[in-house]
């Protein structure tokens, strides 16, 4: 099999995982029957439907819009097998039974088509155990496949191979997994839990040993492993409770019942707290109590001493966050040692035994520290791998005080470091040239399938020193907000502008600056794109509304607006295709760079939305120009041309609630981007496709829009009507008065201001309104009380 | 009492079961609707010859699209009635369907005709929005402050009614509670068989697999909006819809529906000629204004002007159809007039059996025609809000 296409999909099993597998399939595309067993009662695809439902409800959702739903086909063992033939991929998620495995596997292999790719999500069990429990003509066509949960959100899926399975089979199906569906595919031996929870899962008991040796609390010690170490915010414990404590529970015991020779074996239990906790039904979130749980506005945590709950602090001491603090690794990594400070030697701990473990299991879980950093990147969050860590810590001297540390009985288990880990000379397992295998003692290269080729600037581990984006290709044009540059192996005509602000925000340099690269791109470039590592861009630079609000200079802050406007303006009408490939978060002025630009290549992890009304203000860098002009077009194609009010009104309630859309598909539904745009499920083939795109528009013989003219508006009776709401939520103390003020100025600028309904306005006049109600109601006290919110809180004030 | 040449009487009132919106009648169009009940009405009284027929008088609230183009004329000949029977749509919102009983039996009481048709018909499933198919709102309301209630949902006004007259949730949601109780009981029992002419549901339905069209066909007899399982508990865990700390849910609110009906009313001299017994004498109407941030309370403006109309004590009334609109102006209204409970909505109410806007009038005057029939009372009312700040009340009385 040279390529794998899937022109329908199965998933067995409509649990958790198989049914958020199913609504990924559905967003990329893939028709999908989702098979559960026949229910006793009633509908016998009640299983399947009360899956279905459940997955409307599911926080953050797995379905890229409500829609996607339709494309999956409720089904059942005992009525519809063979609906497998016409399923080019199937997926197992049952239960982790080998014999219930086994019995499904049997049942369904008659039905199979002659050609499908099946595979197992087990998170644990042997797949050539369960190989062997299908027809030898399929073994080849089987494999593991194990998805992580939330499986559209974590990037990691493993494959798992077995002795049968077919190579060329397994690499169409990695191609296709990171392409279609935008997975970062690793490929695991197949040993229990296989590589991210075999390592993720032994941190977390780790962490839990360690707790308890040095006496900290659990929101201490979730404060100390979260983002401050290059971890999730959930940290530990709270990841835990997300993730339920009897599930936390099994894989523990699966890890006890199948690693017994496991150096580390002692330490595969459940704590007896964790274990009572459980017992009392306190399962973590999905029970509203595990190991943290909220009592009011409280947040209350788990106090093993008192056995009972406490609020939850979680402080980090003084001395040990300013050794968090410092940069360079191996001074950290020394002072962390060095402190006598029980949070200190914690965190030394923790590291020392996932570093020790990691470096020993090696050799059977994976083929190399790079498919190991990147699982645990990947499926667990973790900013770096284990071994990047080390290795960016300084190789020797950690590897020394870990063996020390194992001499003095300090560490988890007394299994010496592997040799390779300690060869005079090491400074890492990660090199340019590829990174360590340990099973094979040599380096292994990044893989050479050709799917690899669209990323242009994959995902790389630390020590592989590849060119960032930053210092790669030939910089054109530059300023502080901007760079102009090119890949010339990729394609010299065409541009890419990066922004280079704080979380790509747009202010005045941003602003200049993409004038600037567009004017010059218009002059000696075939096409630009818009294109930088997420977010796309956060909005405007608050800091410097903030400060000019502060000021009073508020005819500055007209001047800026209008230059805002001319910068989205430049993007539509640019003499050159202008290609926005986002991902990420494109709110506010990012939103409206994107809907301007000439076309949009989108991550499906797209959140882009209008939100000013959470600052007080309105979309005005052309963005209710944008949609009122939209309005008109989309009404000039319906059957009553002069309508345009019904498509205002969700665009209005879009911006007046600062809806974001949780999805690229979303970002079409509520016009931000059109029908006609990309969307890619990998981000990093983004840049690779935006070239193309630009490239294709130009060869095409590109040529701008014509600016419209002659736009009829909603006017007067639009902005009534649309006001009629407001005051319905208002008196009905849903908004507040500067709710409505802020809403009614958005009203007005997507109606084209106080003038008769029907009337006929031009961009320049919409652009005008909006500009004018923008700086309005910054004078406005409620909306700069906001802004400094904003900036102080990083949260929207209600005022 | 309002001098008048002559009574009119009503020889027929018949009804559809009222679907919820979006329910059994979702591919029924309101025209069609129209046409079978008065069809249905017409066929009730054999006698009388179709073409005498003076005027068929329907109310809508939202006369437009599917429902628009003078929806009584074309409902009339879908019908079968003679080209020479003309037909007006009427529209007072809520009250229009009691409202064209009231202006057909005028035309009689004046001597105009002998012979009249008045309907309601409504389906809330075809408008895309409570506020009609185009939404347009007249900038003036907002330029003044004493006009902006013009632009309040009705929901909002039900809150603004619960607070004014101190409705609490509770009571609220016990009245939600009664509602349900009653329909299903009189369900159970029948009371509604008189009053109900059942319908051939008839759907056209692709059929993917086979590629075939699918024909669909039941009969539908029962109100298809009454929850027997609805209890206190479930009602209670409801959220408010229209403000934020109110009290007005989708369970103590009327729900949305689709429904018809029609009542054929004639002349003494018609009764005579055709030795016609009638369900009842079409005693009065009247209808009064109330602020429209309060229209919830409308009935209060209506009801002691048509008891004055007529000549008779509130106390005279045995059956009272005061339209449930929301809980809070019901309870209101009740408590504002001191409406014996026990009278009023004996059979259950809008909160349970919907309410079809313009159609909801004339339905309800089956229901009271039938039911005083049924029960021997003698006066019987129907009386709604109505929105932008009405009240609407009518009397009949059997005979």
């Amino acid at each position: 099999m040279n390529k794998l296409i899937v022109k329908k999909a199965a998933v067995l099993g409509a649990g958790v995982m198989g049914a958020q597998i199913a609504a990924h399939l559905a967003n990329a595309n893939v028709p999908v029957v989702l098979f559960d067993l026949p229910a006793k009662e009633g509908d016998k695809n009640g299983i399947v439907h009360r899956a279905l439902e459940g997955l409307k409800r599911l926080e953050p959702g797995p379905l890229a819009n409500k829609a996607r739903l339709k494309y999956i086909d409720a089904a059942n063992y005992e009525e519809h097998l063979s609906l497998l033939g016409e399923c080019d991929l199937v997926i197992e998620a049952i239960a982790e039974r080998m014999d219930w495995k086994n019995d499904l596997y049997a049942r369904i292999a008659p039905h199979l088509g002659a050609s499908a790719v099946i595979a197992s999500n087990t998170s644990g069990l042997s797949i050539n155990s369960l190989a062997d429990g299908l027809p030898e003509a399929v073994r080849p066509r089987f494999c593991g496949i194990h998805f992580f949960n939330p499986p559209r959100y974590m990037h990691l899926v493993e494959i798992i191979a077995t002795r049968g399975s077919d190579a060329a089979t397994l690499d169409a199906l990695e191609t296709w997994l990171t392409s279609r569906l935008g997975k970062g595919v690793i490929r695991a031996l197949d040993t229990p839990n296989f590589v991210a929870n075999r390592i993720g899962v032994f941190s977390i008991l780790a962490v839990m040993h360690h707790t308890a040796a040095f006496g900290l609390g659990f929101d201490e010690v979730d404060a100390l492993t979260g983002p401050r170490i290059g971890r999730p915010k959930s940290a530990t414990y709270r990841t835990a409770d997300v993730v339920g404590l009897d599930t936390l529970a099994h894989v523990v015991k699966t890890m006890q019942d199948t690693l017994p020779g496991d150096p580390w074996h002692a330490h595969f239990k459940t704590p007896d707290w964790l274990s009572a906790l459980i017992g009392k039904g306190a399962l973590g979130q999905k029970t509203r109590c595990g190991i943290f749980r909220k009592q009011g506005r409280d947040i209350q945590v788990l106090d093993v001493g008192l056995q009972d709950y406490r609020n939850s602090a979680g402080t980090i001491a003084d001395e040990v966050g300013e050794i968090l603090k410092i940069r360079n690794p191996a001074e950290k990594f020394a002072a962390l040692r060095a402190s006598a400070h029980p949070q200190g030697q914690f965190l030394w701990a923790i590291f020392r035994d996932i570093f020790h473990y990691a470096a020993v299991h090696l050799e059977n879980v994976a083929d190399n520290a790079r498919d190991l950093d990147l699982a645990m990147r990947w499926g667990f969050g973790w900013a770096q791998g284990p071994f990047e860590t080390w290795q960016a810590a300084g190789w020797s001297a950690i590897a020394q005080a870990i063996a020390a540390d194992i001499a003095a009985g300090k560490a988890m288990s007394d299994a010496p470091l592997p040799g390779w880990a300690l060869e005079a000379g090491r400074t890492g397992v990660h090199t340019p040239q590829g990174s360590y295998s340990a099973s094979r003692n040599a380096y292994a290269a990044r893989s050479a399938l050709p799917v690899y080729q669209r990323q242009l600037f994959p995902e790389r581990v630390l020590g592989e020193g590849a060119a960032t984006p930053e210092k790669s290709g030939e910089t054109l044009y530059e300023n502080d907000g901007v760079r102009l540059w090119k890949l010339a192996a990729v394609d010299a005509g065409i541009g890419i502008i990066s922004f280079k602000s704080k979380m790509h925000s747009v202010g005045n340099e941003v602003m200049d600056g993409l004038i600037a690269a567009v004017r010059q791109a218009e002059q000696t470039l075939d096409g630009v794109v818009i294109w930088h590592e997420a977010p796309f861009a956060v909005g405007a630079n608050l800091q410097q509304v903030g400060e000019a609000c502060a000021g009073g200079h508020f005819d500055m802050l007209e001047r800026t607006v209008e230059k805002f406007q001319r910068a989205s303006q430049i993007l539509k009408y640019a003499q050159v295709p202008t290609v926005a490939a986002v991902q990420g978060m494109a709110l506010g002025g990012g939103c409206e760079f994107v809907m301007h630009s000439a076309k949009r290549v989108l991550a499906l992890e797209s959140y882009v939305g209008l939100v000013e009304a959470g600052v007080g203000l309105i979309p005005a860098g052309g963005g209710c120009k944008e949609f009122a002009v939209r309005a008109a077009d989309w009404a000039a194609q319906s059957a009553t041309p002069g309508e345009l009010f019904d498509f205002l009104q969700p665009v209005f309630q879009n911006i007046a609630m600062a809806k974001v859309a949780k999805s690229a598909v979303e970002a079409i539904d509520m016009g931000f981007a059109r029908p006609s745009d990309t969307i890619l499920f990998n981000a990093h083939e983004l840049l690779f496709v935006a070239i193309r795109e630009a490239r294709a528009m130009a060869d095409a013989g590109y040529a701008p829009p014509l600016m419209p003219r002659a736009i009829p508006v909603s006017g007067r009776n639009g902005i009534a009507t649309l006001e009629m709401m407001l005051v319905n939520m208002k008196e009905g103390g849903m908004i507040s008065a500067h709710d409505y003020r802020v809403a009614k100025a958005a009203a007005t600028a997507l109606c084209g201001g106080d003038i008769e309904t029907g009337a006929l306005v031009d961009e320049e006049w919409l652009i005008t309104v909006e500009r004018q109600l923008f700086v309005e109601l910054l004078k406005t006290p409620e909306t700069q009380a906001r802004i400094k919110h904003m900036l102080e809180t990083g949260k929207p004030l209600r005022n | 009492m309002t001098k008048q040449i002559q009574d009119a009487y009503i020889v027929a009132a018949t009804r559809l079961p009222v679907a919820k919106r979006n329910g059994m009648f979702r591919y029924v169009r309101p025209d069609d609707m129209l046409a079978f009940v008065i069809k249905s009405v017409v066929e009730q009284v054999p006698g009388i010859d179709p073409a005498r027929i003076g005027d068929v008088i329907v109310g809508c609230a939202m006369p437009e699209a599917d429902q628009g183009m003078n929806v009584a004329r074309i409902g009339l000949l879908l019908a079968g009635l003679p080209i020479t029977v003309p037909g007006i749509t009427i529209n007072r919102f809520c009250s229009s369907g009691v409202q064209a009983v009231a202006d057909a039996a005028n035309q009689i009481r004046l001597g105009l005709a002998d012979v009249m048709i008045a309907a309601g018909t409504e389906s809330m499933t075809v408008m895309p929005q409570m506020m009609g198919n185009k939404m347009s709102m007249n900038p003036a309301i907002f330029a003044r402050e004493e006009n902006i209630a013009i632009a309040y949902g009705m929901g909002l006004t039900a809150e603004r009614v619960a607070n004014q007259w101190k409705i609490g949730r509770e009571a609220q949601d016990a009245f939600a509670l009664a509602s349900n109780q009653k329909a299903c009981a009189a369900i159970a029992a029948g009371h509604f068989k008189a009053e109900t002419t059942p319908y051939t549901v008839r759907e056209n339905l692709p059929d993917l697999k086979t590629g075939q069209v699918r024909v669909r066909e039941r009969i539908v007899e029962h109100d298809e909006g009454p929850r027997a399982d609805a209890s206190l508990e479930k009602l209670g865990k409801l959220r408010p819809v229209f403000h934020a700390r109110g009290s007005v849910t989708a369970g103590n609110s009327s729900q949305m529906s689709d429904g018809a009906a029609a009542v054929m009313l004639v002349s003494e001299k018609v009764l005579k000629e055709h030795n016609l017994t009638p369900l009842a004498r079409f005693a009065g109407y009247a209808v009064g204004g109330v602020a429209p941030e309060i229209m919830g309370i409308g009935p209060i403006a209506a009801i002691p002007k048509v008891l004055e109309q007529v000549g008779i004590k509130q106390d005279d009334l045995d059956w009272i159809e005061l339209n449930e609109a929301f809980a809070a102006q019901s309870l209101a209204v009740m408590n504002e007039l001191g409406i014996d409970p026990g009278k009023v909505n004996p059979l259950g109410g809008a909160i349970a059996l919907g309410h079809p806007l313009g159609a909801t009038g004339a339905i309800r005057i089956a229901t009271v025609a039938h039911g005083l029939k049924r029960t021997g009372g003698k006066y019987g009312m129907v009386t709604m809000c109505i929105g932008t700040g009405m009240g609407a009340a009518g009397i009949i009385e059997a005979l």
